[in-house]
């Protein structure tokens, strides 16, 4: 058990090593500067190098300490998370091409009656409700301007 | 004082407008539903409302923007005593007493005393403002960048220390969001930085798709197929007027509630969580009664109540006299004000009274509002609380959607606010937490900024932050406050999050 935690942690710890090396080369390729006039990769030099630091301080930490790491959150559903985030990516992507009102009806489909596992029936009604309503509040009331895809709406 | 008077009147003459007592109306009423959703909390709101609030003036806008902050806090406490469980974190400590209230047979007096503590820390603080943000403001005037930069630097620095978990993981938090925040144009030399060619990153990452994905996907995400139908408490709630001894027991915990959480609240990074557990440990330590407490001790409600609203009116102290946010609900407003044109900062008062003696005035207003509607609409909020999460899940993430594309009319706010939300869920696994990342999402242009003026100020020399007196109490805090953990075993966040 504790090896897994060391484990963990030291992936954990590496993984924030590398965001801020990257920084920090990204800085030094932008341009330093000097002290007397600092140059627009200064603050991420600085900051990369700082947070390099404290990984390897919360690393420490974490062989030290006997809690656990992860133990953040509950036990979280991975597949449906991915499902989810699966289907906002290819929103974002037919919301343009389609238009806001259907993509978000088969949006909310889809979330409804294959994550939460809501009856069909209703998911569908909800989810044709839901991409009316707010079409009318936001775009016809708000005035925002959703996507109208080659549908028109 | 009677300056500062004529000036609230003024502010009653714009927030006492037609329009602007509709869009206190709405944001009071939307800050109160966030408030009792557990799911959702006001800042992904305030994010997911903001394009909404490009076609209002700016005093409109942030007059429902602020009503949302603080008709949260007493959405919030009418879940924790319904459901003992909290609808937004700085009700987490109502949940001790005012379920076991509600448990008793007594959830309207609990109800009640949570409203009228409310009301009372509200208008506390709302005074507070008054007499100590112009005061703050022309002192603020003499800041330079080192004083600015020191300010920031002990904000997120108090932020870390409060952090409920590992201080080191919470500056981790603070020093990404600086790196993210600075993402974009240099603000000197307008050198593209780590824009990876896309024109869309030149103006940096937007503030409200973060925020959008690490407050208001993620939390949907965690959430799925854990959170069915609320269990809400049954019995028909009565008696919301609390009773004379009820008011006896409970008047010396409001008062110093109120105290407690305006003062805490003033301080940038401390926000209104930790003034609550403050405030019930202090009641606690003062009953004659320690053992009431948990069991149901009108005190336990009262005081902890009044000290979350009254900590949110000192939050709005460092934003609008110094431009500086201290908590993450503060700093998406700073992020509105900057989309209205407006410039926080000392000067915001003299420049443009008309909005911060309105929004200070509908302040006042959306207390009051709060407290007529939020006793009878209790109905109305118990039945919303038994709508299944299901289907509040699927309208937070389209909320979160609409909110993030209709900012710039761009997918790639969708997918920047997707991106947060998965960065969001596995800083909650790794217990990570995020407030301090949003805050210095926000404080990193102008952290940058100072911190260069500074050094070219002083040719190159740090020791500018030293040499001048303001600058160098704030350093000196921010030590005295990285250091003190190591030479002592006790963490005030620490010992929070044993108590949570």
């Amino acid at each position: 058990m504790k090896k897994t935690r060391t484990i963990t942690a030291g992936a954990g710890a590496l993984f924030w090593v590398a965001v801020g090396l990257l920084a920090c080369y990204g800085a030094s390729r932008l341009g330093l500067g000097s002290i007397t006039d600092p140059g627009a990769g200064f603050i991420f030099f600085w900051s990369g190098l700082v947070l390099v630091i404290l990984a390897l301080v919360v690393l420490a930490e974490s062989i030290r300490s006997s809690e656990d790491a992860t133990r953040g959150t509950g036990q979280l559903n991975w597949t449906k998370i991915a499902l989810v985030l699966l289907s906002l990516v290819l929103y974002a992507f037919f919301l343009e091409r389609l238009g806001f009102v259907l993509t978000t009806f088969v949006l909310l489909s889809f979330l409804l009656g294959c994550i939460e596992d809501t009856n069909w029936i209703k998911s569908l009604g909800t989810a044709g409700a839901a991409a009316l309503v707010s079409y009318a509040v936001f775009e016809l009331w708000l005035e925002i301007r959703l996507p109208k895809g080659f549908f028109g709406f | 004082m009677l300056e500062s008077l004529t000036s609230l009147f003024y502010g009653f003459t714009i927030a006492l407008q037609p329009h602007n007592l509709f869009y206190c109306f709405i944001g009071v009423t939307m800050g109160t539903l966030v408030g009792v959703l557990p799911g959702i909390g006001p800042t992904a709101t305030i994010a997911l409302l903001l394009p909404a609030t490009f076609t209002l003036n700016p005093i409109s806008a942030i007059i429902m923007l602020s009503g949302i902050c603080y008709g949260a806090m007493y959405g919030g406490s009418t879940t924790s005593i319904l459901l003992n469980l909290p609808g937004e974190a700085s009700s987490v400590v109502t949940c001790f007493d005012g379920y076991q209230m509600a448990r008793q047979g007594r959830a309207g007096a609990a109800l009640g005393i949570s409203a009228f503590g409310s009301f009372i820390a509200g208008t506390f603080s709302v005074f507070g403002l008054i007499l100590l943000a112009p005061t703050l403001a022309d002192f603020a005037v003499r800041f330079g960048p080192p004083e600015y930069f020191a300010l920031m630097v002990m904000g997120l620095t108090v932020v870390a220390y409060l952090a409920r978990k590992s201080m080191a993981k919470a500056l981790m938090m603070a020093i990404l969001g600086i790196l993210l925040g600075c993402i974009g144009l240099d603000p000197i030399t307008a050198t593209p930085r780590f824009t990876f060619g896309m024109l869309e990153l030149a103006d940096g990452i937007g503030i409200a798709p973060v925020v959008m994905g690490l407050f208001g996907i993620a939390e949907v995400l965690e959430n799925l197929g854990v959170l069915g139908k609320a269990d809400v408490f049954a019995e028909k709630i009565k008696g919301l007027f609390p009773n004379r001894e009820d008011w006896k027991r409970s008047i010396g915990p409001l008062a110093r509630g109120s105290l407690l959480g305006f003062f805490l609240g003033l301080l940038p990074g401390v926000g209104a969580i930790v003034p609550q557990f403050l405030s019930y440990a202090l009641e606690k330590k003062l009953s004659r009664h320690p053992e009431r407490f948990g069991n149901g001790a009108i005190e336990g409600v009262a005081a902890p109540e009044a000290c979350n609203n009254a900590a949110v009116g000192g939050t709005f102290i460092p934003l609008l006299s110094l431009g500086i946010p201290s908590t993450a609900m503060t700093a998406i407003l700073l992020g509105a004000l900057m989309i209205y044109g407006l410039t926080p900062g000392p000067l915001l008062i003299k420049n443009s009274p008309d909005l911060f003696w309105g929004v200070i005035a509908s302040m006042y207003l959306g207390n009051l509002m709060l407290l007529i509607l939020n006793l009878p609409l209790i109905p109305l909020w118990v039945r919303v609380l038994k709508i299944p999460y299901s289907y509040l899940s699927c309208f937070i993430i389209l909320f979160c959607l609409i909110g993030a594309y209709s900012l710039n009319n761009s997918t790639t706010d969708i997918y920047v606010a997707v991106v947060f939300s998965l960065v969001g869920l596995l800083l909650k696994k790794f217990s990570f937490e995020p407030a301090p990342l949003v805050l210095a999402f926000v404080l990193g242009p102008l952290l940058e900024t100072a911190l260069r003026r500074s050094l070219i100020l002083s040719d190159g020399s740090v020791l500018i932050f030293l040499q001048r007196p303001i600058s160098a109490a704030f350093i000196l805090f921010s030590v005295v406050v990285l250091v003190a953990p190591l030479f002592s075993q006790i963490r005030l966040g620490r010992g929070l999050s044993e108590e949570d």
